[in-house]
């Protein structure tokens, strides 16, 4: 997946052979998610790869054989743990911590041949419309490139098989976006298991309202964000009410993707790190903090120079180096607690499944 | 609304319709000139503009390419609320894709704003051999609810630029009198008016 060019993919269709790739594996061309911005501040010099180095040596001890030393890390030391992923997790060990600290691998031990039953023997109402997305899902990427490729097959497995899983969700467009970032990762099975995890609440609080008729959990999530907008960047706040500019127009794809859709690649792996370990607050958080940096030019924006620029920040916003930091420092938790209890006073409960 | 200032016209337009009809496709072959085969699929909404002339005025397009499945559709009045316009988009290769197109007409009509020009795209005419909708039963359903109807092809671009020429053509040119407020926001505080205290 970190090859700088395609020249070992001749099994690949002839729309990718010989074109230009990313360390992620995204066509060059391509904006959107291509990290190319990125790659001027990436070269490794010798000192930037021992740093990398030992970083992967700690983190290596910290996992044990296989995860075996995980949990008992955690407990020992969760700050220190919660440091290194903010730091972000080294690409190499990444599929694997990310099914640590999800609770998808206690997932996929609990419910062995699940997958392959639901994968195998079960039909969907949804695989019409699974498969009128696929190749629309990540097309700048070689692994979901190829027409049944293997990258199709194994996304149109998962979203099928999470649509029978969970029959009140189905699929919703937006979960190919999560289940490509992940099969970028990890196998088809463990990426089932992680999203099974994440819609379920295995960890944190449960995505799947997001994807329920009425998209309950976005609307929440867009009146929780709206004010803490106000409350946090209030001359911004006020620019969009006066703009007529809704959350909804900008953020919603914030939510139902976890920013896995048309954000650099780079960008959206570290908040997936955080988001993983400590929830969708990180979402707020980011979210935010893209505003508060960028706030000094959007408040002078016409409505529509501001959509514009809300779906295209520029790059050194999305530079993680600089945006997580910023992230890292507006506290949220307290406020989405008691928004969240507004919302539900003011909005009738959303349908239970 | 459309809001005409002298012979400029601003339009807000919607585009609905069932997944991978074409919308953005359209948009993107309307105001870029582009095609792709594999569009990435429009998670929430995009935002685009696009300027037209036609005879006797500019119409400045503000177009809204909405997400297409039905699960989405809680988002969309935010989007056709207020518009001037709206593209209902169809897959003549999809018959189901024509159901959709229907309902969402039938929303429009009921919700909508009453002077909103209606256009029906039976998009993706390039592939004629595949055709499932024929253009008689298209045109027909057209009539019978006062929209106007074009087969389309973002891929060629056929009757693209046509389709919006067409609408800009049917826009008001006078304001409405009543002029509503171009979206209501939700959870909105009673419209605070604001003085003009931005900085610029």
């Amino acid at each position: 997946m970190s090859r700088k060019r395609t020249e070992n993919d001749s099994e690949s269709g002839p729309a990718t052979s010989h074109v230009p790739v990313d360390r992620f594996g995204f066509l060059k061309q391509e904006h959107g998610n291509s990290p190319e911005r990125f790659s001027k501040t990436r070269t490794t010099s010798s000192t930037d790869h021992d740093r990398e180095e030992r970083k992967v040596r700690k983190w290596r001890k910290m996992i044990g054989v296989g995860g075996s030393d995980w949990k008992h890390y955690v407990r020992r030391k969760p700050n220190v743990v919660k440091r290194r992923i903010r730091k972000g997790i080294p690409d190499c060990l990444r599929g694997l911590v990310w099914q640590l600290i999800s609770g998808s691998r206690d997932l996929l031990l609990m419910n062995p041949g699940v997958y392959e039953q639901l994968v195998i023997y079960e039909t969907s109402a949804s695989e019409l419309d699974i498969i009128r997305d696929i190749s629309r899902t990540f097309p700048s990427h070689v692994f979901f490139q190829k027409r049944h490729g293997p990258g199709q097959r194994s996304l149109y497995n998962i979203l099928k098989a999470y649509s029978v899983y969970d029959r009140d969700v189905g699929y919703v467009q937006g979960m190919g976006f999560i289940a490509g970032l992940l099969l970028l990762y990890m196998s088809e099975e463990d990426a089932f298991w992680l999203l099974v995890a994440l819609l379920k609440g295995a960890v944190h609080a449960p995505m799947e309202g997001l994807y329920h008729a009425g998209l309950p959990l976005v609307q929440q999530y867009l009146f929780q964000l709206e004010s803490l907008v106000k409350e946090l960047i209030p001359k911004l706040g006020e620019h969009f009410t006066q703009e007529m500019i809704n959350p909804s127009m900008y953020a919603s794809q914030w939510f139902i993707t976890v920013f896995s859709y048309s954000f650099p690649f780079p960008l959206a792996l570290r908040i997936w790190d955080v988001f993983l370990s400590e929830g969708v607050k990180i979402v707020f958080k980011v979210g935010l903090a893209l505003l508060k940096y960028c706030q000094d030019e959007l408040v002078k924006l016409p409505f529509e120079k501001l959509i514009h620029a809300l779906k295209n920040f520029p790059d050194d916003a999305m530079n993680p180096d600089t945006l997580l930091p910023l992230a890292y420092s507006i506290k949220v938790s307290k406020r989405l607690e008691e928004l969240k209890l507004d919302y539900e006073k003011t909005n009738a409960k959303p349908v239970q499944p | 609304m459309a809001t005409s200032g002298n012979k400029n016209i601003n339009a807000k337009l919607v585009l609905l319709g069932d997944v991978g009809a074409g919308k953005s496709s359209l948009v993107l072959r309307f105001v870029k000139d582009q095609f792709v085969e594999f569009q990435e699929s429009t998670i929430g909404a995009a935002f685009f503009s696009q300027t037209l002339a036609v005879n006797d005025a500019t119409v400045k397009f503000e177009i809204w390419d909405t997400a297409g499945q039905e699960r989405y559709h809680s988002l969309a009045p935010m989007y056709y609320r207020g518009a001037a316009a709206a593209i209902i988009v169809f897959d003549i290769t999809n018959q189901a894709s024509f159901e959709r197109a229907k309902k969402w007409v039938q929303e429009l009509q009921a919700q909508g704003n009453p002077n909103m020009v209606m256009a029906l795209a039976g998009n993706k005419a390039d592939l004629l051999d595949a055709r499932k909708v024929s253009a008689e039963e298209a045109e027909i359903y057209a009539q019978e609810n006062s929209l106007f109807f074009m087969e389309t092809s973002a891929k060629t671009a056929t009757n693209v630029k046509d389709i919006f020429y067409e609408i800009a053509k049917r826009l008001p040119r006078v304001q409405p009198a009543e002029n509503p407020t171009g979206m209501v926001l939700p959870n909105g505080p009673g419209a605070t008016a604001v003085s003009s205290s931005c900085c610029a």
